[in-house]
């Protein structure tokens, strides 16, 4: 009976053109995750000449004024995506992945952003996320709202129910052979993005496609409810499509607004108008106050004293760090807001499989907002190491020539994360399992 | 043609709609999504701006709070230009929350235009933001289908429509009818939109001047345009198909591909075959050029050199503290001219990229009308790319002007003996000066400009028009009745 059952699937033109179709986008998104990849590796290849050429330029420009030489000197953070960040690029085409910072005060520069075409931005990534989370269910509905129907409206169900052992073996049977064929489609994919994004099979890879095989299947679970309903082709197709709007697009993009108006953050914007006036003001004001206060944060350099009259590049760059010190409490703020965007999400996302989904598959991929503000944390001690090497050689007026300029190279930032199972996958198990139910019992009355 | 006749059929059809119980809890729903979307985009463009127009406020004020000082301090002192959103973007966000709000600007140094809403948001704002616009482009035609689908061809599967033409009515008039009554049911969400719009367009603390008027009617026109389009596309469907069941699945299939699939796909393959540089190759080509025509930074620089030589000769002076003017005020108002013209040229190249990236979907327009409506309503709304790119040119030409005043003000009014460094208290000049250099000010585009630049979706959306109702003009000839 399988092969009948196989045979009549492929017989229809919609489900091979639409299989085909889903198939070919999803090819395409993973040439686009490559794209994305090998454009975040030369921008890593590239920021090391940009550093290496620009630390040569400038020490030849300023080879007798270390502290001159390093306001010109921009030293590079890279947080490199994992490969698998090509299946889900997340919020990584928004955030820069590479800082690229002097150390002047860095609220002024953590905040750039990359460039890039703000129309591609709102329309988004195609990538494998956007196909597994939006056009799999939606081929799901083409391929399963008629299962029941299209037999009662064609008049063969009465010869099935004459003929089969058990209707619902043959509906189960009929169901099975489109569930096969989907997780092929997937299994495919997966398999080609595996080898293209060279994307190594280690336990994040494999959470990503348990969690996709698990939202799929919520998806199935999601029509056979509606077959066991044993309505019309028409009902099914509307209410498949309505719940595929609100779960897909309506609830998240609903909540998105809600959230945006619920927190909006202000605090970006005062930020940078304190950065810069608390560094400012500085050259207009007593210089002993400033080197108090810079002296309080890092108190091993008070033995350079306190300048009086004229310019001194210790009284300079103790300014400078007056920028961060006044826009610390408002950057504190922003940051604990946008965590705190991230926070609800999460937990809305255990009812509504969708953004639970996507903000998964995020994380795994180290895409998500929480894995940009880790990069911010990180800009944050990298630029105060890079501040604390060369803060006592420029306060000293160590010689230019006397630094071994070769060893500043670009930085890495070290990424320690492991793939959290349960919170991954439970609740997609929950939803599909509660519903599966349902819909079983349903079916023994058919 | 009896128009009697066919107002009789738009009636009946109205009233058929209500004959069904779906019409109900379609109605109550499409109303709260209208009036959360209508709400939340309202709120979002009072809060945004009133926040906006604050810190403008606020960087104004420690602008002109600064005591005497060198002009250059000042140039560096710098100040913001903060984005605001234009009181229709309520209706449509467009690329707004992809856009920065805040750009710093001082001498020397173009900066990016940070913090956008996109980049405060989780992966949420991948699917979408509920605006009005999206209300409108994506459900309503939904709806339209649903309501339209049935309409002809189940009266030929049920034979009511053998008994209408009996009665008189010919192809042209039922076709047209229903045409209409689908028309009149739109207008049951269509006008709701257009009154909330209206409403919290007067609550907004926006004046309502031609420029608004005139948007407002614009792009109520083409939303009319569009859905008139679509309920063509429906009839003509229903007519042509021979069950019910199939006309449905075709109106959801053009719904899939050219509301979800198209565009979307489109702009994938435009970005994916025209790759933008990186940040870090943009600027090391601008700093690249710059080194080579005349880096001011470089004490030796050749290009400066000769400079030096030739206004010293011009004036046939020794040295340059003995130059009528503060040379090194007039040093940076010429690398402030020539790092801004190698920028600008740059930063043209760059949207030049990003044009062609978006050249697919813009002729996409041709043939998707879902692509045509969402462009027009985005640049009415004051949020697509050239409203951006229009803010941004704003914003840099706004910094130049500043730099090259206070690089003026340094060679009028400090001494010429003068000529490197700028701290201290000796060498400074009044403070109001300040106060006279005007704050930046965003003046949205003009109409005429913004439709202009979407010339090619308006003949879309007109040529979209026209094709439909030739459709169902031809039908009148072929449709069959059984």
């Amino acid at each position: 009976m399988y092969k009948l059952l196989f045979r009549q699937f492929f017989k229809s033109t919609t489900i091979k053109v639409s299989l085909v179709l889903v198939v070919a986008l999803g090819i395409v998104s993973i040439l686009i995750g490559k794209q994305f990849l090998s454009k975040q590796e030369q921008t890593a290849e590239q920021i090391s000449q940009y550093q290496e050429e620009g630390i040569l330029r400038n020490v030849e420009y300023h080879k007798d004024d270390l502290g001159l030489l390093l306001y010109y000197l921009r030293f590079a953070l890279i947080n490199q995506p994992e490969n698998l960040a090509g299946l889900s690029i997340g919020q990584s085409d928004i955030n820069p992945n590479v800082q690229n910072v002097t150390i002047l005060n860095l609220e002024g520069q953590k905040y750039d952003t990359d460039l890039i075409n703000p129309v591609s931005l709102q329309s988004g990534n195609l990538d494998l996320g956007f196909v597994i989370i939006c056009l799999f269910p939606l081929l799901i509905i083409t391929l399963t709202y008629n299962l029941l129907s299209e037999e009662t409206e064609n008049g063969t169900w009465r010869l099935v129910a004459v003929q089969a052992k058990s209707k619902i073996a043959f509906l189960l049977a009929k169901f099975s052979v489109r569930v096969i064929a989907i997780y092929a489609a997937l299994g495919l994919l997966f398999f080609i993005a595996k080898f293209v994004l060279s994307i190594p099979f280690n336990g994040a890879f494999l959470v990503f496609v348990l969690l996709s095989v698990l939202y799929i299947a919520f998806w199935f679970a999601l029509s056979l409810l509606l077959v066991s309903l044993k309505q019309s082709s028409s009902f099914n197709i509307l209410s498949l499509l309505s719940s595929w709007l609100v779960l897909v697009i309506l609830l998240p993009a609903g909540l998105n607004n809600y959230m945006t108006n619920k927190y909006p953050v202000p605090e970006a914007l005062s930020t940078i108008i304190k950065q810069r006036d608390g560094y400012h003001e500085k050259w207009d004001m007593e210089k002993r106050p400033t080197m108090e206060r810079f002296y309080a944060d890092y108190p091993q350099f008070k033995k350079y004293g306190f300048p009086k009259e004229g310019f001194t590049w210790l009284w300079y760059y103790a300014m400078q760090q007056m920028g961060d010190d006044e826009a610390k409490e408002d950057s504190d703020a922003m940051k604990s807001k946008i965590l705190q965007r991230e926070k609800t999400s999460q937990l809305i996302g255990w009812l509504i499989p969708t953004i639970h989904t996507q903000l998964t598959f995020n994380n795994i991929a180290g895409t998500s907002l929480g894995d940009h503000m880790n990069f911010l944390d990180a800009t944050n001690q990298f630029h105060e190491k890079m501040r604390l090497y060369f803060y006592p050689k420029i306060f000293e007026k160590q010689d230019v020539q006397a630094e071994n300029w070769n060893q500043f190279k670009p930085e890495y930032v070290a990424k320690k994360k492991e793939a959290d199972w349960l919170n991954g996958l439970l609740p997609v198990v929950l939803i599909t399992l509660l519903i599966s139910a349902i819909s079983m019992i349903r079916l023994q009355k058919i | 043609m009896q128009y009697k006749i066919l107002l009789l059929i738009a009636s009946h059809f109205w009233k058929d709609t209500f004959k069904s119980k779906a019409i109900y809890p379609i109605m109550v729903i499409t109303y709260l999504l209208l009036f959360f979307a209508a709400q939340s985009g309202w709120q979002n463009n009072r809060t945004q701006n009133e926040m906006r127009a604050k810190y403008q406020q606020k960087a104004r004020e420690s602008w002109e709070a600064n005591p005497d000082k060198h002009p250059h301090r000042m140039a560096h002192f710098g100040t913001f230009a903060f984005r605001l959103q234009h009181p229709l973007s309520m209706l449509d966000f467009g690329i707004e929350s992809f856009t920065g709000t805040a750009v710093f600007l001082e001498a020397h140094k173009q900066n990016t235009v940070n913090f956008s809403e996109a980049s405060f948001s989780t992966g949420l704002l991948r699917f979408g933001e509920l605006s009005m616009a999206m209300i409108l482009q994506t459900i309503l035609p939904l709806l339209i289908f649903f309501l339209g689908f049935a309409t002809v061809v189940t009266e030929r599967e049920n034979g009511t429509l053998k008994i209408t033409f009996t009665q008189g009515a010919s192809w042209k008039e039922i076709l047209l009818g229903k045409s209409l009554g689908l028309m009149a049911v739109v207008q049951l969400f269509f006008i709701p939109v257009l009154l909330v719009t209206l409403f919290f367009l007067l609550l907004s603390n926006a004046t309502l001047n031609a420029d608004i008027l005139i948007r407002f009617i614009a792009v109520f026109t083409a939303y009319f345009i569009f859905f008139a389009i679509l309920c063509f596309i429906t009839i003509g469907i229903s007519a042509t198909s021979r069950k019910s069941k199939n006309a449905l699945v075709k109106l959801l299939g053009i719904w899939l591909i050219f509301v979800v699939l198209m565009p979307k796909t489109s702009q994938a393959l435009g970005s994916y075959f025209h790759p933008s540089p990186s940040k870090i190759k943009f600027k090391s080509e601008i700093e690249d050029e710059l080194v080579r025509k005349g880096d001011s930074h470089n004490p030796d620089d050749p290009y400066f050199m000769s400079l030096k030589d030739s206004i010293l000769n011009e004036y046939d002076v020794e040295s340059v503290t003995d130059l009528p003017f503060n040379y090194g005020g007039f040093v940076m108002s010429i690398g402030e001219k020539n790092s801004s013209e190698i920028y600008n040229n740059h930063f043209s190249q760059l949207l030049d990229i990003y044009r062609s990236q978006n050249l697919v979907s813009r002729f996409g327009a041709l043939i998707n009308p879902y692509i045509a409506i969402k462009n027009i309503s985005m640049a009415l709304a004051g949020t697509n790319f050239v409203s951006y790119t229009d803010f941004q040119t704003q914003a840099e030409s706004y910094r130049y002007n500043l730099a090259q005043k206070m690089n003026e003000l340094q060679m009028e009014y400090i001494s010429p003996n003068k000529t490197h460094g700028s701290e201290g208290k000796t060498h400074v000049i009044g403070q109001e000066h300040w106060e006279e250099f005007p704050d930046f000010e965003y003046s949205f585009l003009s109409i005429g400009s913004v439709l202009k630049s979407e010339a090619l979706s308006i003949l879309s959306l007109l040529g979209w028009i026209f094709l439909t109702v030739g459709f169902i003009i031809n039908l009148t000839k072929t449709a069959k009745v059984l």
